[in-house]
């Protein structure tokens, strides 16, 4: 089995030797390289061309949001996996934008690194608990304060299975064929989707998902 | 870590100059020119009804002189003209005839002649001052011893008149008292000449007097004349320097508060990053330590115990650190930028408070210099934080614009307000403070029961935009 190759880019060494120590107990990982600021994380990338890059947002000389740009624009399938002190959905958002599959909070890193592996390996979304349940909370409450009625109850059954199905981070090509439909017919529902939550990227579709519990 | 708030602090004792001492108040040099104008108006005033008042006595004096002069002369020449007309009556009635009928009449005329004589010299007597009466008096004395030996011509005998030689006698006392007549003249005319001298002579001293009082008040005037202009001048000085020394106080408080401002700013910054990088992150490294252990071996279930709570512990911190460290000074201001960092505000007020905060940016390029981008930060968490304190309100609206020349914040809620006029509290005073060190303007608008209304205008210079958020 192929042995999954990550990238650690962390400015506080006793961080990346703390995930490196948790990483190297397992037999399907493989630590290739270690960065300490969002420069040389680009740099080591494109050298090392790892599957998956563990990334600070703030780090010195470049942070990790836009190091994560930089990287996505030479190899768009290296996965990202942030990492980050911060909760909130400013850091969320940024990061998403940024091209991102996983957001990880450093104190939930040591439970939580190797799931995030998985999923973002398997071409799926990671969020911390932490932060997923930050969302869902902010999302509820100021709909509570605002008295506003919840999107969501506007989107059709089909609309709720293609959302999650999209969020999950499948193509509309995957979608279509998940659910034995045209690609066209997924473009149009997805459409319909944004329209009725008053979405307008992908990024924003990933975190109204996770704001809902649509996806873990 | 704290070196900053040092250094600051040495500066700050620096611009704290000193006030120079009051000068003494001073009384004296407006009073004494007080004194001098009404002085100066008083001899002017003085002189003015002085001068009139002498010209009119001089001329009314010099008046009564020629009066009394002519009325003498006039009494003189009116004796002179008796003595005359009584001696040709004396002088027909000798040469002529002597019959009793044509003796009557010229006694009559006579008597007539005497009358009009002695009542004019009687008239002038009672004119005359104590001193002037002798001469007029010896006048009168032989004027009528001269009507008596007159009269007798007419009333004696043939006889008695040649025994008595009485036309002589007549003719003698007629020259007498026409010599006499003319020495009370010259002596009128002495009197007269004297009064006039009198009159020139007060009129030297009138003139002499005016000539001093006059001298007098133009010197007053031109000594007060000086010391007014001198007076205003040193006024004119005073008054200047006392500008200059506020332009400068105030120029000195403005300079001492940015460096507060600053050293503020910088202080939490550093705590901030020390708290968040430092202690975070080793904590943050010990949990993962922690998280090795457990699962590295088999440890004994009471080890596994010890290290869940040590997990708990270390966990609870981080959450307290980063906490800390975002209050003191959120980290997305200068990751992510203004708005990111205003939501976030946002967002915390809303899951602590209840307090709904819209921000609003639709207008906004979001790359202010970190100066101005401070400033917006904090004058939101103030009004979050008045929002929440005071004036208990449900929903803040942050508008956020700007255009190539300036920043334009709104801040509006719906709390119970306050009297805008009246009370200002320090937390005004510090937004207040900060727009105004950069150039901008600050408005509160509020009245009770109608929620609170800012308003900040912050100017934009245009070279120092592109140092805004480093992306």
């Amino acid at each position: 089995m192929k042995r999954l190759r990550v990238l650690l880019a962390d400015d506080h060494s006793v961080m990346r030797s703390g995930l490196r120590a948790l990483l190297e107990r397992q037999q399907n990982l493989e630590v290739v390289g270690e960065a300490d600021n969002g420069r040389d994380a680009v740099s080591l990338s494109s050298s090392l061309s790892p599957d998956v890059v563990v990334m600070d947002v703030a780090m010195p000389v470049l942070n990790g949001i836009e190091a994560a740009k930089s990287i996505l624009k030479q190899t768009p399938s290296t996965c990202i996996v942030m990492l980050s002190m911060h909760s909130d959905e400013s850091y969320v958002m940024r990061s998403l934008n940024a091209g991102a599959r996983g957001y990880l909070l450093k104190d939930s890193a040591a439970s939580e690194l190797l799931s995030a592996l998985d999923a973002v390996s398997r071409g799926k979304s990671f969020f911390s608990s932490a932060v997923r349940k930050l969302l869902a909370e902010d999302y509820i409450r100021v709909l509570r304060q605002k008295g506003i009625v919840d999107s969501y109850e506007l989107l059709t059954a089909r609309e709720r299975e293609i959302l999650q199905l999209l969020a999950e981070g499948k193509t509309n090509k995957e979608v279509a064929s998940d659910l034995n439909i045209s690609p066209y017919t997924v473009e149009t529902h997805r459409g319909h989707i944004l329209e009725k939550l008053g979405l307008h990227t992908p990024a924003e579709l990933i975190l109204y998902a996770v704001r809902k519990g649509i996806i873990h | 870590m704290l070196s900053h708030s040092a250094s600051n602090g040495d500066s700050r004792h620096a611009a704290l100059a000193s006030p120079p001492p009051l000068p003494p108040r001073r009384i004296g040099p407006r009073t004494a020119m007080i004194l001098g104008f009404c002085a100066l108006l008083g001899l002017m005033a003085f002189l003015y009804f002085d001068s009139i008042h002498t010209l009119n006595q001089l001329e009314a004096a010099s008046a009564r002189v020629r009066q009394q002069f002519l009325s003498r002369e006039n009494t003189l020449r009116d004796v002179r003209f008796s003595l005359y007309e009584s001696g040709n009556i004396l002088r027909e009635y000798a040469l002529l005839n002597t019959d009793p009928a044509t003796r009557d009449s010229y006694l009559r005329q006579l008597h007539e002649l005497r009358g009009s004589a002695n009542s004019t010299i009687e008239a002038c007597l009672a004119s005359l001052p104590h001193e002037q009466k002798p001469p007029f008096e010896k006048l009168a004395d032989e004027l009528s011893s001269y009507w008596l030996l007159a009269e007798r011509i007419f009333v004696a005998s043939p006889s008695a008149k040649t025994a008595l030689s009485l036309p002589n006698l007549a003719l003698a006392q007629h020259a007498t008292v026409l010599s006499l007549t003319r020495e009370v003249s010259t002596i009128n005319e002495i009197d007269f000449r004297e009064a006039e001298r009198e009159i020139s002579g007060a009129f030297a001293q009138t003139r002499h007097r005016i000539q001093v009082v006059g001298s007098v008040a133009f010197l007053l005037g031109v000594l007060l004349t000086a010391s007014t202009i001198l007076y205003v001048s040193r006024l004119e000085q005073h008054a200047r320097e006392k500008y200059e020394e506020s332009l400068r106080s105030e120029r000195e408080l403005k300079e001492l508060s940015k460096r507060l401002v600053d050293a503020q700013e910088q202080e939490r910054r550093a705590i901030a990053r020390e708290l968040h990088d430092q202690v975070g992150q080793s904590l943050t490294a010990l949990l993962m330590d922690v998280q090795n252990i457990s699962d590295a071996s088999q440890p004994p279930p009471s080890f596994t115990d010890g290290l869940r709570k040590i997990k708990i512990l270390a966990e609870e911190c981080v959450a307290e650190v980063r906490n800390m460290a975002l209050l003191l000074r959120p980290s997305m201001l200068d990751d992510l930028g203004l708005i990111a960092a205003l939501q976030w505000q946002g967002r915390e007020a809303s899951r602590r408070y209840g307090l709904v905060v819209d921000i609003i940016d639709d207008h906004f390029a979001d790359n202010l210099p970190e100066e101005h981008r401070t400033c917006v930060y904090r004058i939101v968490q103030e009004a979050i934080h008045n929002c929440v304190k005071h004036a208990h309100a449900h929903h803040l609206r942050v508008v956020v614009e700007d255009d190539s020349d300036r920043l334009i914040l709104a801040i509006e809620d719906d709390g119970v307000g306050f009297d805008a006029r009246r009370h200002r509290g320090m937390g005004f005073l510090g937004m207040h403070e900060r727009v105004t060190r950069l150039g901008g303007v600050f408005q509160v608008d509020s009245a009770p029961g109608r929620g609170t209304r800012l308003h900040v205008e912050l100017p934009l210079a245009t070279p120092t935009r592109a140092e805004g958020v480093a992306s």
